[in-house]
């Protein structure tokens, strides 16, 4: 089985160099038919991959690497994408993923360039594919084949981890193609408004996917890891934080580029820069520069590799900027003061931010250079990154009724007469009647201030109750993705400011008080799952009339020698109570189990906030009707 | 790597939390534990000494709330543990110095810079003849 797969790998290699030879000479049909057979293959070969982990057979070195036969189904599945050499068939697959799917989508007037952002796309599959059969295959086979194999990282083993990496690379690689129709649209000299409405929806094709898979990765991370935080500023949530914030600025200035025929240049450095950003994300995980959670294969030679591709992609799409962007001039005149001028304000926060992160992300390892150890963490970003977005954010629900060309800001008295109100009521409340500090009574205020101009920008373009439903679904998109950024705002600051921690050592039938809740530990049993053994406790905890159980667990699994932390969380309705479970330890004379309890405010918001952002940019992908413009 | 950190958790979690006393002060408390937020465990990997589970970690909060109890300021408080182990164990990095002034002032630098070449953009063509347009659906 395997060995097909391996040979339809290299079907889909050749496929993809008769993809780019003949996309790049401008052959429309035979490049699209090359790309859908190339994707077609890889998938072929992706799911011999699968059906070895699933079959548990373990000829495949990969597997046995990374499976093993005590495994859950889904479990074995995701073991697939859970290792390097799978998680780069999976870039492979989503690389000629978005070929093939663009091959069939594409229906424009311009055949030409249509093939040439496919000859582009399959010089990146060449890439990645030549990266996976010479530097990293999985399609290895081991004799003699072992009875049992290794696992997979049991941290891993997890619903939402089975779901992240697929859903991270459909992200990251979507900008492959977004990459494409910038270098094709730069070899014709032409980012105009007919480019951004095709390449518009891409965009928001990755955006989509890479805003729910890092909530995903950050939700995994809260309650896995045990530590009740969302946000660690580790280098792999940095990494891909970084493409998220320059395809968010991406959005924004194509639609002054559909809209006006500005910004050509500037969008087309952008929709590169958003998969650049992508590769030097995987350089950085994968390398072993940076050490992580995601570093289960570190391999200087492999880091190389991509960082040789980087350089690659990187030289030819800025060199080909440099050559063109000249000529990607033009659109309509516009004032500072405006709806552009608010769209380049946006993008320029946003790209000094992805900038900051990356800063942040790598001044450790330039220091380290000149021979000084040096740590960048949270304070720093809290001090930097965060006051640059809080400020962005602040004037978005001014700016999002601005005309094109010139703003009439006549009213701008009324908007910093609200604004300073509704910010001097959190100051009072907050600092006099909730106790946070002031910098969280502003952050209160501005998601007040957020979600209220984006409901409030809504209603003045519906003017009537009877248009809301006529609204555009676009407009639907921006007021659900800005309510989104409100929400998250919300649940971040909240979380933050009015989280409770503390430890608790309880010996069994032992109670102690925590976060306002009174804890009873009922039990700690020992039990058995399908590849792991735990310790298990059941904790009751009350509060007024409420009462719930807990129990979380210590997992250990056997295969791959290591414990997990499974937390027990309650939701209250305004927040977690979450509860970790430590060691036994002997505390005067007697026999205590220790448990991390967290009280959580809000900490759902956060998540919420960025599905919210995902289902505007979503809607935002709705067609048009012909009939309205 | 993560997931060491998880086992660093898993393994030590009862050597801390356990003979530490909160000050009695809510406000120095509250300053220590800001201040343990941004020390550097030095046993886990890329973990402030609040979060870590380490045996040093409970070692070094309890040093932290030693200085502020003798009402050492932050600054004292962050010089004595970079005595002891060196630049590493700051998560805010120092701001003096060359690097310090770029780590630092390189964000902002940016944003003005960015600013100003915006500004400049929308000068070029713009002008008094520019009529506005009202956003029909975005």
């Amino acid at each position: 089985m395997i060995e097909i797969g391996h040979i339809l790998a290299f079907a889909a290699l050749a496929a993809s160099i008769v993809q780019a030879v003949f996309g790049l000479r401008g052959e429309r049909q035979l490049a699209g038919r090359a790309a859908v057979f190339a994707f077609v293959a890889l998938a072929i070969s992706f799911l011999t991959m699968i059906q070895a982990f699933v079959a548990s057979d373990f000829s495949l070195a990969l597997a046995t690497k990374h499976s093993n036969t005590l495994k859950p189904l889904i479990y074995k599945i995701s073991g697939v994408w859970g290792n390097h050499e799978g998680s780069m068939a999976l870039w492979c697959l989503v690389t000629l993923g978005f070929g093939g799917a663009a091959a069939g989508l594409m229906r424009s007037e311009r055949t030409k360039f249509e093939a040439r952002a496919l000859g582009v796309q399959g010089l990146l599959g060449i890439g990645a594919l030549a990266y996976l059969l010479f530097a990293s295959s999985p399609y290895l086979r081991m004799v003699p084949a072992p009875f049992q194999g290794a696992g997979l990282n049991p941290l891993l083993q997890d619903p939402a981890l089975s779901f992240h990496p697929p859903l991270l690379y459909l992200g990251y690689v979507g900008y492959s193609f977004v990459f494409s129709l910038a270098a094709a649209g730069m070899m014709e000299g032409r980012i105009d408004r007919e480019w951004a409405k095709m390449a518009r929806g891409w965009s928001l094709a990755a955006f989509v996917p890479l805003s729910i898979g890092i909530a995903l990765g950050s939700y995994w991370a809260y309650y896995e890891l045990g530590w009740g935080g969302w946000w660690f500023w580790d280098p792999v949530e940095n990494a891909s934080l970084m493409p998220w914030l320059i395809g968010a600025a991406l959005l924004h200035s194509m639609i002054v580029t559909e809209k006006r025929e500005s910004f050509a240049a500037w969008t087309a450095l952008l929709a590169v820069l958003a998969f650049l950003f992508s590769i030097l994300g995987a350089f950085l995980v994968r390398s072993g520069v940076l050490t992580s959670v995601h570093a289960f294969a570190v391999d200087p030679t492999r880091g190389a590799v991509l960082l040789f591709g980087l350089v690659i992609y990187g030289g030819f799409a800025l060199g080909l900027f440099a050559l063109r962007a000249h000529k990607l001039t033009g659109g309509k005149p516009y004032q500072w003061i405006s709806r552009e001028g608010a769209m380049l304000t946006n993008n320029i926060v946003l790209m000094v931010a992805a900038l900051t992160v990356l800063l942040g992300t790598l001044f450790p390892l330039m220091a380290e250079a000149f021979g000084r150890t040096i740590s960048v963490g949270e304070p720093y970003f809290n001090l930097t990154f965060t006051p640059m977005l809080a400020a962005l954010l602040l004037f978005l629900p001014v700016v999002q009724a601005w005309a094109w060309g010139k703003a009439d800001v006549a009213g701008w008295l009324k908007w910093a007469g609200a604004g300073a109100v509704l910010i001097a009521v959190f100051a009072g409340l907050g600092v006099g009647v909730w106790d946070i500090s002031l910098g969280a009574a502003f952050g209160l205020a501005l998601a007040v201030w957020l979600i209220g101009g984006a409901v409030w920008e809504f209603t003045r373009r519906a003017k009537t109750f009877a248009r809301v439903f006529k609204m555009p679904m676009r407009v639907w998109g921006m007021t659900l993705a800005h309510i989104g950024l409100g929400v998250f705002v919300l649940g971040a600051v909240v979380q933050t400011s009015a989280k409770y921690e503390t430890t608790l050592a309880l010996p069994i039938g032992g109670e102690g008080e925590a976060a306002g809740w009174h804890f009873t530990l009922d039990e700690v049993k020992a039990i058995e799952g399908p590849n792991w053994y735990a310790d298990r406790a059941v904790l009751t905890a009350t509060k007024g009339g409420t009462k719930t159980q807990l129990a979380p667990m210590k997992r250990f699994y056997p295969a791959a020698r290591m414990p997990t932390t499974e937390t027990a969380i309650y939701k209250t309705g305004t927040g977690d109570l979450y509860t970790a479970l430590g060691e036994l330890r002997n505390v005067e004379g007697e026999a205590r189990y220790v448990f991390r309890i967290y009280f959580n405010p809000l900490i759902d918001m956060v998540y919420f906030g960025v599905l919210l952002i995902a289902l505007g940019a979503g809607f935002s992908m709705w067609p048009r009707r012909k009939a309205a413009s | 790597m993560r997931w060491l950190i998880a086992i660093c958790l898993a393994a030590t979690l009862a050597l801390s939390g356990m003979a530490e006393q909160a000050l009695a002060d809510p406000k120095e408390e509250a300053r220590a534990q800001e201040l343990m937020r941004e020390l550097r465990c030095v046993a886990c990997e890329n973990e402030p000494i609040s979060q870590s589970a380490a045996a040093i970690a409970g070692d070094m909060r309890v040093k932290v709330r030693e200085l502020v109890n003798d009402g050492k300021s932050d600054a004292d408080v962050r010089a004595w543990f970079k005595s002891r182990y060196g630049e590493f164990v700051l998560f805010r990095p120092s701001g003096k110095g060359i690097s310090g002034m770029f780590l630092w002032g390189a964000p902002f630098v940016l944003l003005l810079l960015g600013g100003a070449i915006a500004f400049g953009a929308s000068r070029r063509g713009g002008g008094e003849a520019v009529a506005p347009i009202e956003p029909e659906d975005i």
